[in-house]
């Protein structure tokens, strides 16, 4: 398990390098190296989707993916959403929507309902929604504010 | 959302300050925290649910590169660690406290941080190692060997009650902790024996845990040159994690800071102490190093403290026309290898006959201890067993004895004028309109109509069941609160708080009072919480206390700082304080137009030398209140869910909702929790057990995989209305409402869920009512065509 390894790749739209262990996953390189502590660990088994981020356009757990297989990737997380002081419509719609209550599980939701629209186009019917967040857990809102917010994230950007 | 609110006022669905950094990747949980220099721990756990420790031998462990340290139980007496200073009961004065009918006092074992020669559950720490790296102190954790003389495990409830049963406690008779009574026996016999019908369940409301989203987390820190600890860890409550660590590490509480930012879910669970709260900074202390700790979920399943696990048997009597007579059994809760609270058995038993009228009862009250994770309060603590209990037997009682179901509850619910009122065990309901909240409910949930739906699922090979549930909550807690306000001349309101938000959006609710109180913006509070050195006096977030206490000693400073700035601005104005007004944040003379800033007021009281001495300097007020009374939150849900009889699956296709708040302070944060109590209660009565196999005790539920946590395409959208009927014992009418949406969802939908199996016989089913336990119903019974 000793001796690291160089990687490199692009981090919400800045390029970074690490030094990191065979085993590194791509969620403790993003915690713990780059410090982007919004991306959350909820689990050890990918169930929760806390880690959520989006690798090449992609929505993916980012404790399932090696760190060192994302060399010269194109990573965003929770922290590279909004354009400057400008929140994503996904951001706002959680907010307007009261998706969220202590916060844990929002990053992964968000970046994984960005995801479900990039899949799925803007107009996301409750079942889709709901089908989509089979991945994502959450302990506190039932999911009922989550998939409102999801829907209204979605007709917001596609006006956006 | 169609809640927009008007302003930032009490009842307005304000949106949340905290949400901004929480939708940004900025908030700050426990496992965010990291300081320079720090150490890494992992624990070894108990592979065995029961085993005496022969000898550690850490030598290999220490031979691991970055291995700094492997410590013990063996090193925690050693250094003078104590036990955990568990509460087990709550001394709560509204409360029926649990006395053994012996007259021994209850059995409290001695629990601490790490397993002392003996392992009681799979899961206790039996050593600690400290590393460089967590993959360091993980690869050195396995490198110890453990010496275990497995011993017979025992993890069921009524096996564990059992004289022959194994025994976790040599200086105990028995696994028994707590054995007393509740209510009157005589009367109760008497009332049963001239009964028409007698309605009967056996049942057990089966283990769950919590599950906050955040995995717990801890960093201990010790400063050698002040003598002084510091945990960083996310809880229930800042002050008591402090009180509780300065006895465990023997110092005085001023040598113990706690502090903590974002808390990532709690339920219960996360409200009391954790070993490795305190072992994180006793190896600090021992390393001369910051040490960090962060629970993993496989770990969380053995460790974090679970819920719920009460063996019941209950009969109800009833007249002819179905009156309730009485009503009696035994209750027998699990508190696990360790006694940490008693009080889920109390809070239950004292309300077992709900917010109906019953004129006498008698209950037996037992704990155990057993080989299996120590549970808490988890959502509602005790409760919700206890309604589904009532409210099941009060189905049993129709579907038996040919009553109606609404009508049997219509007939036998307390009206408003009956209140307040005393039930069977001594618990006093305070005020409330229970007719009103259960109407509501049958028409939100559309009962009138469900004949036809019925048939129309019939037509389609689906069987459909609705079903109803009342429910009362006792919120208590720990009764003292304090509130420190300052206004300040920058235009900044500071409000000192003794709680803390694990999620429930405190930041925001607590503004809105300030606002509607002193009138100043929104923006301009700020809630200070979760650093011991600034917090002194509160007792954290549990039994719906936040903002039922919150809410009275910020109105109280509120008040205090008014009348202050009422003299400071009658000085201002030239005129006498009797004629100064105030109003929405301005002071001035009645009748007349020049007015002054509650800000302006707090910069003289600064700038004026020669104001009296309690008005000069800053503009501030405490307030430190202990509430002695209970209040008793209630409402009534409703529960249709659709079974396919073929497969056993179930789909709910309605849940309607209707709670009681007293007084709504922010109405959308008020049905966020409400939808998230509904799921909790929903998730133990469909699918989320702790499974523990029998022979072994080992643990079958140890991740997301095994454990069937509640998902998005579980549920519906729910129904939820509140109703709003003052409470008389809250100076400002609020009533909690954070327990309400878990407390009656198991009795509802096991009762909807019976009700659609009906037609095959089915006259009970045990919770989780999964698809299987569902097709296994159906198939057992004897109607089976």
């Amino acid at each position: 398990m000793s001796g690291t390894h160089k990687v490199s790749m692009t981090v919400n739209g800045k390029t970074v390098t690490g030094n990191v262990e065979g085993r590194t996953l791509l969620v403790q390189f993003l915690r713990e190296h780059l410090q982007l502590t919004g991306t959350h660990v909820g689990c050890d088994t990918s169930q929760c989707g806390c880690c959520t981020v989006h690798l090449n356009g992609n929505g993916v757990k980012s404790c399932a993916v090696l760190a060192l297989a994302c060399e010269d990737a194109n990573v965003v997380t929770i922290e590279g959403l909004a354009n400057g002081d400008k929140l994503h419509p996904m951001q706002e719609a959680f907010r307007e929507h009261h998706g969220l209550q202590c916060g844990y599980c929002t990053p992964g939701m968000i970046m994984s309902a960005v995801d479900m629209v990039n899949r799925n186009g803007f107009e996301l019917d409750e079942k889709t929604v709901r089908k989509h967040l089979e991945g994502n857990i959450c302990r506190c809102t039932g999911y009922h504010n989550i998939v409102l917010a999801v829907q209204a994230g979605a007709a917001a950007m596609k006006n956006s | 959302m169609s809640l927009t609110p008007k302003n930032h006022h009490i009842g307005q669905s304000v949106r949340r300050k905290e949400d901004l950094r929480l939708i940004t990747g900025k908030g700050r949980f426990s496992d965010d925290v990291n300081l320079p220099g720090q150490a890494y721990a992992a624990m070894l756990r108990s592979p065995h649910a029961h085993a005496r420790i022969r000898s550690i031998d850490s030598r290999k462990a220490l031979a691991i590169p970055g291995v700094i340290a492997v410590l013990t139980g063996t090193d925690l007496r050693a250094d003078g660690i104590k036990h955990i200073p568990y509460n087990v009961f709550t001394l709560h004065p509204a409360e029926v406290q649990l006395e053994n009918t012996d007259g021994t006092p209850p059995f409290v074992t001695p629990c601490y941080s790490m397993a002392i020669e003996k392992a009681r559950y799979v899961g206790e720490v039996v050593a600690m190692v400290i590393a460089q790296t967590v993959d360091m102190a993980k690869d050195g954790a396995e490198q110890i060997e453990v010496d275990y003389e497995v011993l017979p495990a025992v993890t069921a409830t009524r096996a564990a009650a059992e004289p022959d049963a194994p025994r976790l406690w040599d200086n105990a008779a028995s696994n028994v902790c707590v054995d007393a009574e509740v209510g009157a026996k005589e009367a109760t016999a008497a009332a049963f024996a001239r009964a028409a019908h007698i309605a009967r369940i056996e049942t057990w409301i089966q283990r769950v845990t919590g599950v906050p989203m955040e995995p717990r987390a801890a960093v201990g820190e010790y400063d050698p040159a002040t003598q002084r600890y510091t945990l960083h860890a996310g809880s229930g409550g800042s002050v008591r994690l402090k009180k509780d660590l300065a006895l465990i590490l023997d110092v005085a509480e001023e040598k113990v800071r706690v502090l903590m930012d974002d808390v990532g879910g709690n339920f219960g669970t996360r409200g009391m102490i954790y070993p490795e709260f305190a072992l994180t900074p006793w190896a600090a202390r021992r390393i001369g190093r910051p040490v960090k700790w962060t629970c993993e979920r496989h770990e969380a399943f053995v460790s974090d403290f679970q819920g719920r696990d009460l063996a019941v048997t209950a009969e109800l009597a009833l007249d002819a026309d179905g009156n309730f007579l009485a009503m009696r059994g035994s209750n027998i809760g699990n508190s696990g290898g360790h006694t940490g609270s008693f009080t889920p058995l109390q809070k239950g038993v004292e309300i077992m006959s709900s917010i109906y009228r019953m004129p006498c009862a008698h209950f037996r009250a037992r704990s155990v201890v057993s080989n299996t994770v120590p549970t808490r309060p988890y959502r509602s603590s005790g409760r919700p067993e206890v309604m589904f209990v009532m409210e099941r037997l009060i189905d049993i009682a129709a579907r038996d004895f040919g009553f109606d179901r609404v009508a049997l509850r219509h007939r036998n619910l307390l009206k408003s004028t009956e209140l307040p009122y005393t039930n069977p065990f001594g618990m006093l309901y305070d005020s409330g309109d229970y007719h009103d909240a259960m109407d509501k409910s049958l028409t939100l949930g559309d009962w009138a109509g469900f004949a036809a739906r019925k048939a129309e699922a019939k037509q389609r090979g689906k069987c459909r069941g609705i079903g109803m549930a009342n429910y009362v909550d006792t919120a208590t807690g720990a009764p003292r609160e304090r509130a420190e306000v300052t206004v300040h001349p920058d235009g900044r309101v500071d409000v000192v708080l003794g709680t803390i938000s694990n999620g429930q959006g405190h930041e925001t609710s607590f503004a809105q009072l300030v606002t509607e109180w002193l009138g100043v913006p929104f923006d301009s509070v700020r809630l200070i919480t979760g650093d011991t050195d600034i917090v002194q006096v509160g007792g954290g977030t549990h039994s719906g206390r936040s903002m039922r206490m919150g809410s009275v000693v910020i109105w109280n400073s509120a008040k205090e700082i008014i009348a202050k700035g009422t003299r400071i601005a009658a000085r201002l104005l030239e005129n006498d304080p009797s004629v100064i007004q105030f109003d929405n944040g301005r002071f001035k003379v009645q009748g007349a137009t020049p007015s002054i800033s509650l800000f302006e007021v707090a910069a003289a009281a600064q700038r004026l030398k020669d104001l009296p001495d309690d008005l000069r300097g800053p503009l501030a007020a405490f307030s430190d209140e202990s509430f002695n009374e209970a209040s008793f939150p209630y409402g009534c849900h409703v529960c249709e869910v659709e079974i396919d009889p073929a497969l056993g699956t179930l789909e709910i296709v309605k849940y309607s909702a209707v709670d009681d708040v007293g007084r709504a302070v922010n109405p959308m944060i008020i049905h966020g929790q409400v939808h998230g109590g509904i799921a909790q209660g929903v998730g133990q009565a469909l699918w989320e057990q702790c499974y523990y196999d029998p022979a072994s005790g080992q643990p079958l539920t140890g991740s997301f995989i095994d454990y069937a946590m509640p998902r998005a395409d579980n549920f519906p959208f729910f129904d939820a209305e509140f109703t709003e009927v003052p409470c008389t014992t809250h100076p400002l009418g609020m009533r909690p409402a954070g327990e309400g949406g878990t407390t009656p969802a198991l009795g509802v939908v096991i009762n909807a869920v019976v009700d659609a199996l009906s037609e095959f016989g089915v006259k009970h089913i045990e919770m989780p009512a999964t698809p299987e336990r569902i097709w296994r119903a159906i198939h057992d019974s004897k109607n089976i065509v």
